[in-house]
């Protein structure tokens, strides 16, 4: 009886593995492997035997290695539409190239369009108002279709129709008057008013395949639920999208219809939590990873198979400033007392003993996004004399001995929120003790994943539960934009509970500049604008840079001509090779 | 017996509404779903505001619930913002077998479930009969020659491994097997996922995947298990009827196997029946550590991003096979035991 007991379950073991090995564990994508046969006979061949690649053109078949990339999320879908995850945009690059990418100093490198629309070259007209846009007639998508100017039509139908549950609108409900075809190559885009960020914004998520997703939208009514959303197996890119499995795996294989083949023949994405992804980094089994930390320098670039790669992306670390009179303690009121905090911390020191000394002190709100900081800004010192001062000139003096500077009554103990990060942690810390020295205490609190809940949820921050937060936030990168953070219009309450400004500040003088900034469509000009926006968010201390935080990448050794970009990091992974 | 069946799934429906109410409430303290849709920074005012809509989470709780539970086909949403719902809603409800659809990847719910309960329960059935097969033996064999060298043995060790974390087996695990032994030059375990996926989802590679996290799942449990059925077959072994089967010459081998184990396994039973629901939940930790793609590591993923309707669902699931496996154990009781009828 006990053999036959034995004998039974080693069976239903048996059979359970092989059932899972069959498929029981369905993968998210059955996709087949799209090799593209048709295009293959015909594009590099027949259709366009003219002016483009013609030495690449004549060898397609050159491309060899895998690239092995790790993600420490699992990207929840990869369609533009719906992608809330940076893993999944950054992506695209490979498999869903659009009319342009960015380069590491944050130039446009034209893709689907043939140049950069600019006034002069009549691109842009002078209004600002109408962008027109011409596209390559040599793109295809992966199955061998042309690139339309009518794909971007449908993108941006799909972006705005009513029953696409779409993660932004951003800028086409904004901005976006009409998106035409007048022939296949032509795009024009009118704009309801001047757009300041259409450069980066304009279709940067990517273009959709009409061909493929018009029917499924006709037939469902929506594209939430199309197949194409997470086995996007017809593509534009250097790669097409070969295979996805579930918290496993993602490969794209290349695509030599490309106008540029890439020179790898895979890339092979990882799905790996920190620990692994360390171990991978150190052991040389992966290639590119990123979501790193600072301390993890060190290792990785004596590891010798690896280096460490800092590329900003518009990230600095900082202090929002809470300013709503019903929430904030008195104190924060005062400029005076604002500058002394700052004064008091010695922001020098926590770059170069926290993060070794590996990034700067940023100035303002834009010191990762070139050229929108003044560079003859001059940020406050460390100087606790000074704040001293200033704190005993605005009356906040120690009357009781506590080693603690009061004013009728209150204590000046301030509330400094940041998340659960370790390193955060750690900055808190140290700056409890350097505003110890100037009579300034700290109540230190974190908070867990609902540090961004919105009002109605009672965030801590949209509900004033702080005097100062930290966290690391960014504008529009490579657009400065970030203006509703600030402006009167979005201070968050009980009649605009979806507000953006969780700080309660108000001033109409920056109100009005980032308004003005936001038409003005010459570079130059609005750079000047930025420069006084971030003349006055300093002198009157909205929001305190601690540092610039750029991402933090790892690159290993094997693998050459790696540029990333801090806004379309994968932007040249057709030149990517490797060398064993 | 039928009318036993009957009845008990009668009492569960109520039940299982109840457990779904107090669910479909405490899923509001799992924070904002919307808040986490950003891509690095929270989502734009406009797009919160217009999500909210589109997706329902703008109504009072108990039309978002009936929603939940009947769908909601018979009302009409307002999709362009105009503020008049003129779209009739799509959903059918879990009553009608559609769990809704993530609010982060869009997919329904129930796939993203069954897409992943395959592999969960290959983990955990596999554990489970390792942790009775395990269990049965050491406890059996530890009453049988009780404070021997090896009863006492498993004793102490059954303590030390009843005292450690989970999470920690696996890590040192891991440490011992994988890196070690990498570095020593001898064979040695992957350390996360289902398979390598340059070699493919073979029986092989699999089996070889799941040897870490089936026993970082199942040495705590066999230290627990192999302790109630040591103390249980003790007492049996005592009672007068094992006197009498040994009086009457039955061979040592069937006095055990036969009268004894038959009756110890009793309490066993109503412990591996509170075990079994939770296999569909998955090891909520391991599977994590190990990056096993299962329900629990779904679980630990979608708490992060409040994606109420998949983590609905997963409790949900739970809930009806708590109700179902309980049943079955009490009709199991009365195979086990003549004396136990149910009527």
């Amino acid at each position: 009886m006990k053999r036959n007991l034995s004998f039974l379950v080693s069976l239903i073991v048996l059979a359970s593995l092989v059932l899972a090995a069959c498929g029981g564990g369905a993968p998210a994508t059955e996709a087949p492997p799209v090799v593209t046969e048709p295009p293959e006979a015909t594009e590099p061949a027949a259709t366009e035997p003219s002016t483009t690649e013609e030495p690449a053109a004549t060898e397609p078949a050159a491309s060899a290695g895998t690239a092995v990339i790790t993600f420490v999320q699992q990207p929840t879908t990869l369609s533009p539409l719906y992608a809330t995850q940076w893993f999944s945009t950054i992506t695209t690059q490979f498999w869903l190239k659009t009319l342009w990418s960015f380069d590491p100093d944050n130039n446009p490198v034209p893709e689907i369009a043939t140049e950069i629309p600019t006034v002069e070259n009549g691109g842009l007209s002078e209004d600002g108002l109408t962008l027109t846009i011409n596209l390559r007639d040599d793109v295809t998508w992966s199955d061998g279709e042309p690139v339309t100017a009518n794909d971007f039509v449908f993108t941006y139908d799909m972006y705005m129709a009513d029953s696409n549950t779409v993660a932004s609108r951003y800028p086409y409900e904004d901005y976006f008057a009409s998106v035409e075809a007048p022939d296949d190559h032509t795009l024009v885009i009118t704009f309801s008013e001047p757009f300041a960020g259409w450069l980066p914004y304009t279709f940067a998520g990517g273009v959709l395949p009409e061909h493929v997703l018009r029917p499924v939208f006709e037939a469902d009514g929506t594209l939430d639920n199309a197949e194409w959303n997470n086995a996007p197996t017809v593509g534009v890119g250097p790669f097409v999208f070969t295979e996805w499995e579930a918290d496993s795996h993602m490969i794209f294989e290349a695509n030599p219809n490309w106008i540029n083949p890439p020179q790898l023949q895979q890339i092979f994405i990882r799905m790996a939590d920190d620990a692994a992804q360390e171990v991978a980094i150190l052991a040389g089994d992966t290639d590119i990873a990123t979501f790193l930390d600072w301390s993890q320098a060190d290792a990785i670039n004596n590891s010798g198979v690896a280096q460490f790669v800092t590329q900003p992306s518009g990230y600095d670390e900082g202090w929002y400033l809470n300013f709503d009179p019903e929430t904030a303690h008195p104190a924060m009121q005062d400029v005076n007392v604002r500058r002394a905090i700052v004064l008091a911390t010695d922001r020098e020191k926590i770059v170069q003993d926290l993060l070794g000394g590996l990034t700067e002190v940023a100035k303002t709100f834009w010191a990762s996004t070139p050229p929108f900081e003044d560079p003859n800004l001059e940020t406050y010192p460390y100087d606790p004399d000074e704040a001293n001062r200033l704190l005993d000139e605005a009356g906040w003096v120690d009357s009781n001995g506590d080693g603690t500077r009061d004013k009728d009554g209150t204590e000046l103990v301030l509330r400094y929120i940041a998340n659960q990060r370790q390193l955060r942690k750690d900055v808190q810390a140290v700056v409890q003790q350097m505003w110890a020295q100037v009579g300034i205490g700290a109540e230190l609190v974190n908070y867990g994943d609902d540090f961004f809940n919105g009002y109605a949820d009672g965030g801590p921050q949209p509900t004033g539960q702080y005097d100062i937060a930290e966290y690391s936030n960014a504008g529009a990168y490579p657009d400065p934009e970030a203006s509703f953070n600030w402006l009167c219009s979005e201070v968050v309450g009980p009649d605009n509970p979806e507000g953006g400004n969780w700080q309660g500040y108000c001033n109409e003088e920056l109100d009005a500049l980032f308004d003005q900034q936001a038409t003005e469509t010459d570079p130059e000009a609005r750079t000047q604008l930025y420069y006084q926006i971030g003349k006055i968010m300093h002198d009157d201390v909205v929001w305190v840079g601690l540092w610039k935080d750029p991402d933090l990448w790892s690159v290993s050794t094997r693998l050459q001509n790696v540029r990333l970009s801090g806004a379309t990091p994968f932007w040249n992974a057709q030149e990517w090779t490797v060398s064993e | 017996m039928l009318n036993y069946i009957i009845r008990r799934l009668a009492q569960a429906i109520p039940q299982l509404f109840l457990i779904s109410i107090v669910l479909f409430m405490l899923m509001q303290a799992f924070g904002d779903p919307i808040a986490s849709l950003g891509v690095r920074t929270p989502p734009r005012p406009a797009d919160r505001e217009r999500l909210r809509r589109q997706l329902g989470l703008d109504q009072p709780l108990y039309i978002q619930y009936l929603s939940w539970l009947i769908g909601n086909d018979w009302m009409k949403i307002d999709m362009d913002g105009d503020g008049v719902p003129e779209t009739p809603g799509k959903r059918l409800g879990v009553l009608r077998g559609d769990f809704g659809n993530s609010l982060i990847s869009k997919r329904p719910a129930l796939e993203l479930i069954t897409e992943r309960l395959p592999n969960t329960l290959l983990l955990m059935i596999t554990v489970e009969v390792v942790i009775i097969i395990f269990s049965l033996m050491i406890g059996v064999y530890s009453a049988f020659k009780q404070y021997s060298f090896f009863d006492n043995f498993v004793t102490g060790l059954s303590f030390v491994g009843y005292s450690i974390p989970i999470p920690l087996i696996a890590l040192l695990l891991m440490y011992f097997f994988s890196v070690n032994f990498k570095n020593w030059g001898l064979p040695y375990l992957p350390t996360v996922g289902m398979f390598d996926p340059q070699v493919g989802r073979t029986p092989g590679q699999i089996a070889l995947h799941m040897i870490l996290p089936v026993l970082s799942l199942s040495i705590i449990s066999i230290a627990g298990y192999s302790r109630y059925v040591r103390s249980s077959m003790l007492e049996v072994l005592g009672l007068d009827y094992i006197r009498t089967a040994r009086a009457k010459g039955l061979r040592e081998r069937i006095v055990v196997m036969k009268h004894a184990l038959r009756n110890a396994t009793l309490p066993f039973v109503t412990l591996i029946g509170l075990d079994i629901p939770f296999l569909f939940a998955g090891a909520v930790v391991t599977e994590s550590i190990f990056a096993w793609p299962g329900t629990g590591r779904l679980f630990v993923e979608r708490t992060a991003q409040s994606d109420f309707p998949v983590l609905m669902g997963i409790l949900m699931m739970i809930g009806v096979a708590v109700v179902i496996f309980q049943l079955i154990t009490d009709i199991t009781y009365s195979f086990l035991d003549p004396r136990i009828r149910i009527e």
